[in-house]
């Protein structure tokens, strides 16, 4: 059979096409599912029982025909809804306790406290780059914080701190029309959370679950999503 | 009057101080300002972050070194001045790395990394006027009315590229947000030439009408042109005058209008006051610079600290300074501060951690060298941090930790007891004891 060159072009197109699917789902499975522990809770020699949620920081901006503005009084009710949801996921499925954070948030009387939580929020915002490099060494055990992280001064039975990072884009009307015609990225929000062992610093998980859509309003993507990031977290059992 | 005497006065004559006061200058206010929505929005986010720095801890709570910059941003401030949504508030932000920025609603911040840089309150005060400026003049709105459109445009011709794939819009478009994002990152954050030129120029004027030293201005951009850390990477593209560019039209200004060039008798006592007041956020920063691995900015500010102050705290920061320094070198080579080695630096600090570092040099004769040389140099401060008058008890921590790295564990430990001894209520008691523990049972 001869083929006409209308032909190829459609079949290229078509080849293209599934191409970019497959990384497409590839890209999104990955994404979704990429979870990475510590051998130390592989091997089940440190437990997560109970753990302190650090407050989050989620960013979001509304991306318009005019370019991304940023969405700070979302995002602040963005970043607590977050970490309620990861509460409650850690709660129900992993029954992982959870206890407060030190004192934050007055910045009155000693800032002592506020300064400490402060300074590993930073810590670990300078850690996070190089844990996203090579996020597969969070299993050979390669990246930890410190023993400073005892300077918390936090309950004795605390075995984890949870750190939250997450960004996301919602769209207006008039952008998705825009994308849909012209293509771009669409509404998402990607998460960032690391489980740092709360007695020597060491980073005992890594996860980077991703939800697409309005990341404003998608409370039920959010928990499924969040679900799958702590996937392989083994649950908590009770102490011998 | 005075632009005239400067302008024809040789160099020589213009370095006399002018004893008479000096002519204040008409405020630099954008008056006709309108607020839109826009803008209305632009200022609700200001306040979003002001409360945002404050709850996550990176205000600093220093009663006295807040209330010397707010005394130093009113006096600037010119007199009975009101500006629309404008409420003038000075803070401190608890941040290694040199910056300054003002918001629209009148929140000035500058970082302990640039209190801890500059050297008198003169150089201060340059830079708060300079974030005056930005406020006075609107500038945040301004930009942000320029990005805007800049975004639009970008939209429109994006959609022209994806609808002439492979034509030259397009491939422009695909290189600027692929290859190079940063270009669209420098138009959209900060401030254009122009504006940050006006900022500059409309500093030196409100200076002079405060009575500070309006060279100042030039000397302190000449301290944030010293690049300790090799982080000043010049861009292909970058929106913002060069530090040089900034130095010679400032330079070029203050020639036409230098109206008061002070005695460096005069600066000598400033800067011991300033240094007086704000010696904790000193100390503070450096205890920052160490966290964020900003060694060799350690090593240089508790240096200058010491030698404003040799007491046993200054000398404990500077004897931590050389500890965590290390087997790095306590000042860039040529070679590390030129562009490509810069580049290649921030790409290796995204991906080895400090200890993989430290590791890397290490395995190195210099690294090993320079290493030894630090800690001995720690040693000899730690020592003279505790046979100083009335020392602190962290001195006795930081020679645990010295002798730990140094492989000698029981000295370690007992430094480690002698200083729960002296501070048995310190925050960091439990990460000592965990220390002293494994260090008695190797």
């Amino acid at each position: 059979m001869k083929l006409t060159s209308a032909v190829l072009v459609f079949r290229l197109r078509a080849l293209i096409f599934v191409i970019a699917s497959l990384l497409l789902i590839g890209f999104t499975s990955h994404s979704i599912n990429a979870q990475f522990l510590h051998p130390k809770i592989t091997s089940k020699e440190t437990a997560i029982r109970t753990v302190v949620v650090f407050p989050a920081k989620v960013n979001v901006v509304r991306d318009s025909m005019k370019g991304p503005e940023g969405m700070a009084a979302e995002s602040d009710e963005l970043s607590v809804r977050v970490e309620k949801v990861i509460t409650e996921v850690l709660s129900k499925q992993k029954q992982v306790a959870t206890l407060s954070p030190p004192t934050q948030g007055t910045g009155q009387g000693d800032a002592q406290p506020n300064y400490n939580v402060a300074d590993f929020q930073t810590k670990f915002d300078d850690l996070l780059p190089k844990i996203m490099k090579k996020r597969s060494d969070v299993k050979k055990g390669r990246f930890t914080m410190g023993d400073e992280v005892l300077n918390l001064n936090l309950e004795k039975t605390t075995d984890a701190i949870v750190f939250i990072r997450g960004e996301g884009k919602k769209l207006t009307g008039g952008k998705t029309a825009f994308t849909l015609l012209v293509g771009g990225a669409p509404a998402y929000l990607k998460l960032r959370i690391g489980i740092v062992d709360a007695r020597n610093g060491d980073v005992l998980l890594y996860t980077d679950p991703v939800l697409a859509g309005d990341p404003t309003t998608a409370v039920d993507r959010l928990r499924k999503a969040l679900e799958k990031g702590f996937k392989k977290l083994p649950a908590a059992q009770a102490k011998p | 009057m005075s632009l005239l005497i400067t302008a024809v006065c040789p160099p020589a004559e213009a370095q006399k101080k002018k004893t008479a006061p000096v002519e204040a200058t008409p405020p630099p206010v954008r008056e006709e300002f309108k607020f839109g929505d826009v803008d209305l929005e632009i200022l609700e986010q200001s306040d979003l972050l002001d409360r945002k720095l404050e709850r996550d801890g990176l205000v600093l709570h220093d009663d006295a070194a807040n209330a010397y910059v707010r005394r130093i941003g009113q006096s600037l401030v010119p007199k009975g001045l009101e500006l629309e949504r404008v409420n003038w508030n000075f803070r401190v932000l608890r941040d290694p790395q040199p910056n300054a920025f003002a918001l629209p609603n009148g929140s000035v911040y500058m970082t302990t990394g640039l209190i801890v840089l500059v050297d008198n309150e003169s150089q201060l005060a340059a830079i708060i006027a300079h974030e005056l400026t930005h406020v006075m003049r609107r500038h945040t709105y301004v930009q942000n009315r320029s990005n805007r459109k800049k975004f639009l445009t970008m939209n429109i011709m994006a959609a022209v590229g994806a609808y002439a794939p492979g034509g030259i819009v397009g491939a422009v478009i695909i290189v600027v947000t692929t290859v190079a994002p940063f270009i669209l990152m420098a138009t959209v954050y900060g401030y254009s030439q122009d504006l940050e030129r006006e900022a500059d120029l409309k500093g030196v004027d409100m200076m002079i009408s405060a009575e500070y030293s309006p060279e100042e201005m030039v000397n302190v951009m000449k301290l944030l042109d010293r690049d300790i850390e090799g982080e000043n990477i010049r861009l292909f593209y970058n929106d913002h005058p060069s530090l040089d560019e900034r130095i010679k039209y400032l330079s070029s200004y203050l020639g036409t209008r230098a109206d008061r060039v002070t005695h460096q008798m005069e600066l000598n006592r400033e800067r011991a006051a300033y240094f007086k007041i704000m010696e904790p956020v000193m100390r503070h920063d450096i205890q920052l610079s160490i966290s964020a691995g900003r060694f060799r900015s350690a090593v240089f500010h508790a240096q200058r600290l010491v030698d404003f102050h040799p007491d046993s705290e200054n000398l404990f920061w500077l004897a931590e300074a050389y500890r965590t320094l290390g087997p790095r070198l306590p000042q860039l080579t040529d070679k590390e501060l030129t562009n490509s080695a810069k580049k290649d630096a921030a790409k290796k600090r995204v991906k080895r951690t400090l200890e993989e570092e430290e590791q890397e040099l290490l395995a190195t004769p210099a690294g090993k060298e320079n290493w030894q040389k630090h800690q001995q140099k720690a040693e000899e401060l730690y020592s003279r941090a505790l046979n100083s008058e009335n020392p602190v008890p962290v001195v006795h921590r930081g020679l645990g930790m010295l002798y730990e790295k140094l492989g000698r564990p029981s000295d370690a430990a007992s430094e480690y007891e002698k200083y729960l001894e002296l501070a048995p209520t310190a925050i960091d008691r439990e990460r000592i004891k965990k220390r002293i523990e494994t260090l008695r049972r190797t």
